[in-house]
């Protein structure tokens, strides 16, 4: 054992393995009972073989009623056995896989309720492998190797009495290389670990070039790099080949040293059994006895020492795991007895993502029900911050203060916030799931008819029908791939289906063309004063639609009116709109340059 | 890993063809192959004389009691075991060699056929099919070609002796053992094939659901502010419990197979003692005999589990390996014609001058497959040097049309003539080295931003690939970095942001000097800040240079030599500039229209010096 081993995390890794086998512990016990009574049955099949050798050696008489019993008997223990392996088979699947479904159910839950602070630093891919590779780890530890050191453990537990009962000398020379054989297992499998490892990074390696090179393929083909390519993944190719060979001589010669142990354990009692009989210490059928006995249960024992080392890797696994468990999901009050809605105020409001600068400084606004207004400026002004924080995304510090209908948002179920809120990302993310289930997101209940109205409103039910199976399409890989503008579309209706009291749209016009903007904004308008409204936007037009607009920059709010208010203002907005004049001109003047130019041709 | 990769994985009957063919791939590594047979029969031979000297053993004992001298049966049997374990050293190694070697080659000859494939070939098939073919699949046809065909020949070479030597020493108890073995084999092929067929239900579910975590962590915004987490967790408890519900039926199949194995080959040991026992007291056989006979039932047992489980893989595996060699058997729609390969080999050169300045596209046409016509009596003749920007709707077959000027596709009608000549007279290889391409979603490899700019010119110093780096607008960002020209891109470039990808593609592009420059949508997700900065770089490159741009800047499309409206597959505007806004046609509406959002954007107004904060 490793000195980290017997540390007091792992005294916590036991511990949270103790409380993951709550509620299929009965089962467990229960399939260690038929497997201990399993065993008995199948050992005892040598002593029925001992008092049957004996009986036909000394050529009893009345043999026939010796024999046909014992052959019924061995069938009978065989059968019996292969019973409470089924059973105990049974029962141990359906306890480690009963386990391990609560664990995901567990990890899946945690990971939905753990705060966005939280999955903006994590890795995905990492996440991803601890939810997959490392609860299969423990799968494996629990569904196969936790049995087999059971196994081989009951084996052990039942031969070496019957042994004992035997005899003694020949007890101690049947079991004599044991230590040997599990040791040397053990400490091989602890030292080729590492080779493992590396065939395992030399695979995922070759991997990565080869995905690599198949979504570039059209660089490589730009670029006539074929050949060095061909090099390049043969290089890898040959790595891994090579590595895998080197793992397969090591097990090669794992295999043949641990073979000569058993085969000499095996000798060991063939022969030395035959000198007893010899002796007269013990009869033909003991000697049998010991042999048959032997060679049930030396192959599992030879197997024992891999098991043990295996299993060394569920403690990691484990370990990984509790520490996505470990981190506090987000605060749950409780939910309100109204709704949520009424004027948003914004009070001082500071913010910085972890260590980072602020995102956000000393922002106060206000923005009363059904109004529509526009949070304009640069990209990582802190517009989407702003409204990250409405939702309740993030948890912003106690200097600052934002109200919902005079209640402090922070009092507010986070649920219950969102519930109130439409809101589509500046970067939709869609479920492979059909179109409609992806609009009906918010609004499970709705029916068809509501979807393609919202549909029609964000200018996509066009789009929708001429899929081939309509709204029934899937959506992403094993469907329809939408454009950008799609998916913006498609997060549009299904904000609007939700007939939000806040509709929020964070840029999501960005990659949708000018004429099915204009018709959008159109439809929106023609909900004016049903949502409170707040739209982000790079571009002038989006401003259009808006009763006033504030006009963010560095986390601060620099200006606020309506459009003729900020306009006839001396600041950015004013500026904006005059370069954007300019470029009106601009165009006019080529246009017009042009029409000179074409009456002339 | 997703569910489609192994779908149609339904076992079929086993075509020996096939696995002839494959087997070549085996045959190759002779040596082995042969030491493989030998160790085999080696191994099957040594397997036999345990039970032979066990049985002695038990009868000298038996009918000589004290008078037998053990030492000889000591070093007989220490003699054996080592003859058995060098032959599992020997048998280990044999297959691990063809295992890894085989499935090595088998990659790499499918690796140098999609170097050659066309891309006709690759939009019929995702990136993780292919990617499957050349993993799963491959280790799987090795995993039989080594294991499977080495087991098969020690099984029957092992059934054969116990077969032979039972017979000669008891036919009527040999018979009696035998009776069990097609039962045995009958069962385990059964059941064997539902194993199989389990755990392949166990892997679907489980792609399910490492799918649904990375979905619900990448969607994990969208679930909160839509209040999901409930549905989306109800969702995946279906998923778990149908996992749940397959292993556990694949745990039991398993759980029902070996026990009942086991269980028919005790009759087959308890036959041999009862009737066995009875022959002692009839015919004076000997005990030795019983138990070597019992010995011999059991060692049947082995055998034929594994050679039914191969048999059982060899059916599912039909599948895998009918794709593999389908991959590496495939030929390449666009590739030197016989006549150009000929005169390269000859000559080293296709016979043409490396020349590459008039291009002219002749009555083209072109459809992907069977699909409807994307492209129609296109004609289009380009002087060198000459800037063709191409505009239109997404679909309209801008793409299509570089993809046959770069002959990533052939024209299905019409010719494409590079100075004159049909472009498919030419070598591909030397058109494609011609080639400078920037594509909209550029892809990096990992490795340094170095090294992906030097991917078209390996030995690039490192003045050229900084030259290069300027002219695309990159220098700036990448001196930023902290690792300048050494930092790190990641898998597929990750770790940079969209435009930083772009501009380092432009620069990778750039710095091959290419005689035709094709740029696709190339600089799209560029801020108007730093695409003002490769404004002139990109005329730099431009001039003297024949191009092709996709591009929806105006800035790009008005510097132009001759611009493009395509539509339905069709040129329906072209000209110049000015022309083109004079006609009051569509050009003149998508610039219009496009003008005034393309060009306003706030981020470069406000702040003024495009600061932001992260």
């Amino acid at each position: 054992m490793n000195p980290t081993e017997s540390s007091p995390t792992s005294e916590s890794h036991r511990r949270t393995l103790w409380e993951i086998t709550r509620g299929q512990r009965v089962r467990y016990v229960a399939a260690i009972v038929v497997m201990a009574v399993g065993t008995i049955f199948l050992l005892l099949v040598p002593y029925i073989l001992k008092v049957t050798l004996d009986a036909i050696a000394e050529q009893r008489a009345g043999l026939r009623d010796v024999l046909i019993p014992a052959a019924l008997a061995i069938v009978g223990c065989h059968a019996l056995h292969g019973l409470f392996t089924y059973l105990r088979g049974r029962w141990s699947a359906q306890a480690s896989e009963g386990i391990i479904r609560q664990l995901r159910h567990e990890l899946f839950a945690h990971l939905e309720r753990l705060p966005c602070s939280y999955h903006d630093t994590a890795d995905t891919g990492d996440l991803v492998q601890r939810c997959s590779s490392d609860v299969e780890t423990l799968r494996v530890f629990l569904s196969a190797q936790i049995v087999e050191i059971a196994r081989v453990s009951l084996f052990l537990l039942v031969a070496i009495p019957i042994m004992l009962w035997q005899n003694l000398w020949m007890s101690a020379l049947s079991l004599a290389l044991f230590p040997l054989i599990i040791t040397f297992a053990l400490l091989f499998f602890r030292k080729v670990r590492s080779l493992f490892e590396k065939v395992d990074e030399a695979e995922a390696r070759m991997t990565t070039t080869l995905q690599e090179n198949l979504t570039g393929i059209r660089v490589v083909r730009a670029f006539a790099q074929q050949d060095h390519e061909t090099r390049k993944f043969g290089g890898r190719n040959d790595e891994f080949r090579d590595l895998e060979y080197r793992l397969f001589i090591s097990l090669a010669n794992y295999w043949t040293f641990s073979d000569i142990i058993v085969f000499a354990q095996i000798g060991l009692v063939l022969i030395g059994g035959a000198y007893y009989v010899q002796q007269g210490a013990i009869s033909l059928g003991t000697w049998m006895l010991f042999f048959w006995l032997l060679r049930t249960i030396i192959w599992p024992v030879r197997h024992f020492g891999r098991v043990l080392a295996d299993a060394g890797k569920a403690s990691v696994s484990i370990g990984r795991i509790r520490e996505i468990l470990a981190v506090p999901p987000e605060s749950e009050e409780p939910r309100p007895e109204q709704p949520v809605a009424g004027d948003i105020e914004v009070r001082n409001l500071t913010f910085s993502y972890g260590r980072n600068q602020p995102a956000l400084r000393d922002l106060s606004l206000t923005i009363r029900e059904g109004e529509t207004v526009a949070l304009l400026g640069p990209p990582g002004a802190g517009k989407s911050t702003l409204v990250n924080l409405l939702v309740r995304l993030y948890d912003y510090g106690d200097d600052s203060t934002i109200r919902i209908g005079g209640r402090e948002l922070k009092t507010i179920n986070r649920s219950a916030v969102r519930e109130a809120f439409g809101m589509v990302l500046q970067d939709p993310f869609l479920y492979s799931k059909t179109v409609r289930e992806n609009v009906m997101l918010g609004h499970s209940s709705a029916a068809d008819h509501e979807v393609e109205e919202s549909a029609r409103s964000a200018d996509i039910h066009d789009n929708i029908v001429e899929f081939e199976h309509g709204y029934d399409t899937m959506v992403g890989e094993r469907g329809v791939t939408l454009s950008g503008g799609q998916r913006q579309r498609l997060a549009i209706a299904r904000a609007l289906l939700k007939d939000p009291q806040f509709l929020v749209l964070d840029d999501s016009l960005s990659a949708v063309d000018t004429k099915t903007e204009a018709r959008i904004f159109e439809a929106l308008a023609r909900r004016r004063g049903r949502h409170t409204t707040i739209l982000i936007a790079h571009r002038l037009s989006s401003t259009r639609l808006a009763d006033r607009i504030f006009v963010i920059d560095h986390g601060r709010l620099i200006q606020e009116g309506t459009h003729d208010d900020l306009i006839a203002a001396d600041g950015p907005y004013a500026r904006l709109w005059a370069i954007q004049g300019r470029l009106d001109e601009e165009i006019q003047h080529d246009v017009a340059q042009s029409s000179g130019s074409g009456s002339l041709s | 890993m997703n569910e489609w990769i192994d779908d149609d994985d339904d076992e079929s009957k086993v075509d020996l063809r096939l696995w002839r063919k494959l087997l070549r791939y085996t045959l190759h590594y002779r040596q082995t192959t042969i030491t493989f047979c030998l160790v085999a029969l080696g191994l099957a031979a040594t397997d036999l004389c345990f039970p032979l000297i066990t049985g002695q053993v038990v009868a000298d004992i038996e009918e000589h009691g004290t008078s037998v001298n053990l030492a000889p049966y000591g070093w007989a049997f220490a003699g054996l075991s080592v003859a058995i374990c060098s032959c599992i050293w020997g048998f280990i190694s044999c297959a691990g060699k063809i295992r890894t070697h085989v499935s090595h080659d088998i990659r790499r000859d499918a690796f140098r056929q999609l170097q050659q494939l066309s891309f006709s070939f690759y939009d019929r098939r995702p990136v993780g099919w292919l990617m499957a073919r050349l993993t799963s699949d491959c280790q799987r046809l090795a995993n039989i070609l080594a294991w499977g065909v080495m087991d098969l020949i020690w099984g029957v070479l092992l059934m054969t002796g116990i077969t032979v030597v039972m017979l000669i020493y008891n036919w009527r108890l040999a018979l009696a053992v035998l009776g069990i073995v097609p039962i045995l084999f009958f069962v385990s092929v059964w059941f064997r094939k539902r194993i199989l067929r389990a755990s392949r239900l166990v892997r679907g579910a489980n792609s399910r659901i490492t799918a649904a975590y990375n979905e619900s962590i990448s969607g994990v915004r969208t679930a909160k502010v839509f209040v999901r987490e409930q549905e989306n967790l109800q969702d995946f408890d279906r998923l778990a419990n149908e996992m749940e519900r397959y292993s556990i039926r694949n745990a039991v199949l398993s759980a029902v197979y070996l026990p009942l194995v086991l269980t028919l080959s005790s009759v087959a040991i308890a036959l041999s003692l009862a009737w066995g026992g009875y022959q002692v007291q009839l015919y004076g056989l000997a005990v030795g005999e019983v138990v070597m006979f019992m010995y011999f039932a059991q060692l049947f047992f082995q055998p034929v589990q594994d050679m039914s489980a191969w048999f059982a893989e060899l059916q599912m595996a039909q599948a895998s390996a009918e794709r593999v060699l389908s991959l590496v058997e495939a030929v390449p729609d666009v590739r030197d014609t016989p006549q150009v390969a000929r005169r390269i080999a000859e000559t080293g050169s296709d016979g043409h001058p490396d020349r590459l300045e008039r291009i002219e596209f002749r009555d083209v046409g072109f459809r992907y497959g069977t699909g409807p016509r994307i492209l129609e009596d296109f004609n289009l003749s380009v002087a060198p040097g000459q800037t063709i920007a191409l505009v239109g709707a997404t679909g309209g077959g801008k793409s299509t049309l570089v993809n046959l000027l770069c002959r990533f596709y052939e024209p299905t009608e019409g010719r494409i003539l590079i100075d004159g000549i049909d472009y498919r007279d030419r070598s591909l290889h030397w058109l494609q080295s011609s080639l400078g391409i920037v594509l909209q979603q550029p892809h990096l490899f990992s490795g340094t931003i170095g090294e992906n700019i030097r991917y078209g010119k390996p030995d690039a110093s490192q003045d050229e690939v900084e030259e290069a780096a300027r002219l695309a607008g990159a220098h700036d960002f990448i001196a930023d970095l902290d690792d300048a020209y050494d930092t790190e891109v990641g898998e597929d470039g990750n770790q940079l942001s969209l435009g930083q990808k772009q501009l380092v593609s432009f620069a990778r592009a750039v710095l091959k000097r290419p005689r035709l420059l094709v740029m696709d949508e190339a600089t799209s997700s560029i801020d108007t800040e730093t695409e003002r900065q490769i404004q002139q770089g990109l005329a730099r490159v431009l001039s003297g240079r024949t191009s092709f741009v996709i591009a929806h800047r105006l800035s790009t499309i008005r510097a132009a030599d001759l611009i493009l409206v395509i539509d339905h597959g069709r040129i329906v505007e072209q000209g110049t500039h000015q022309q083109l806004l004079a006609q009051r046609g569509r050009y003149y509406d998508l610039y219009t229209e496009q003008s005034m959002r393309d060009i306003v954007r706030t981020d470069d107004l406000i702040g003024g010096n495009g600061e932001s904060v992260a």
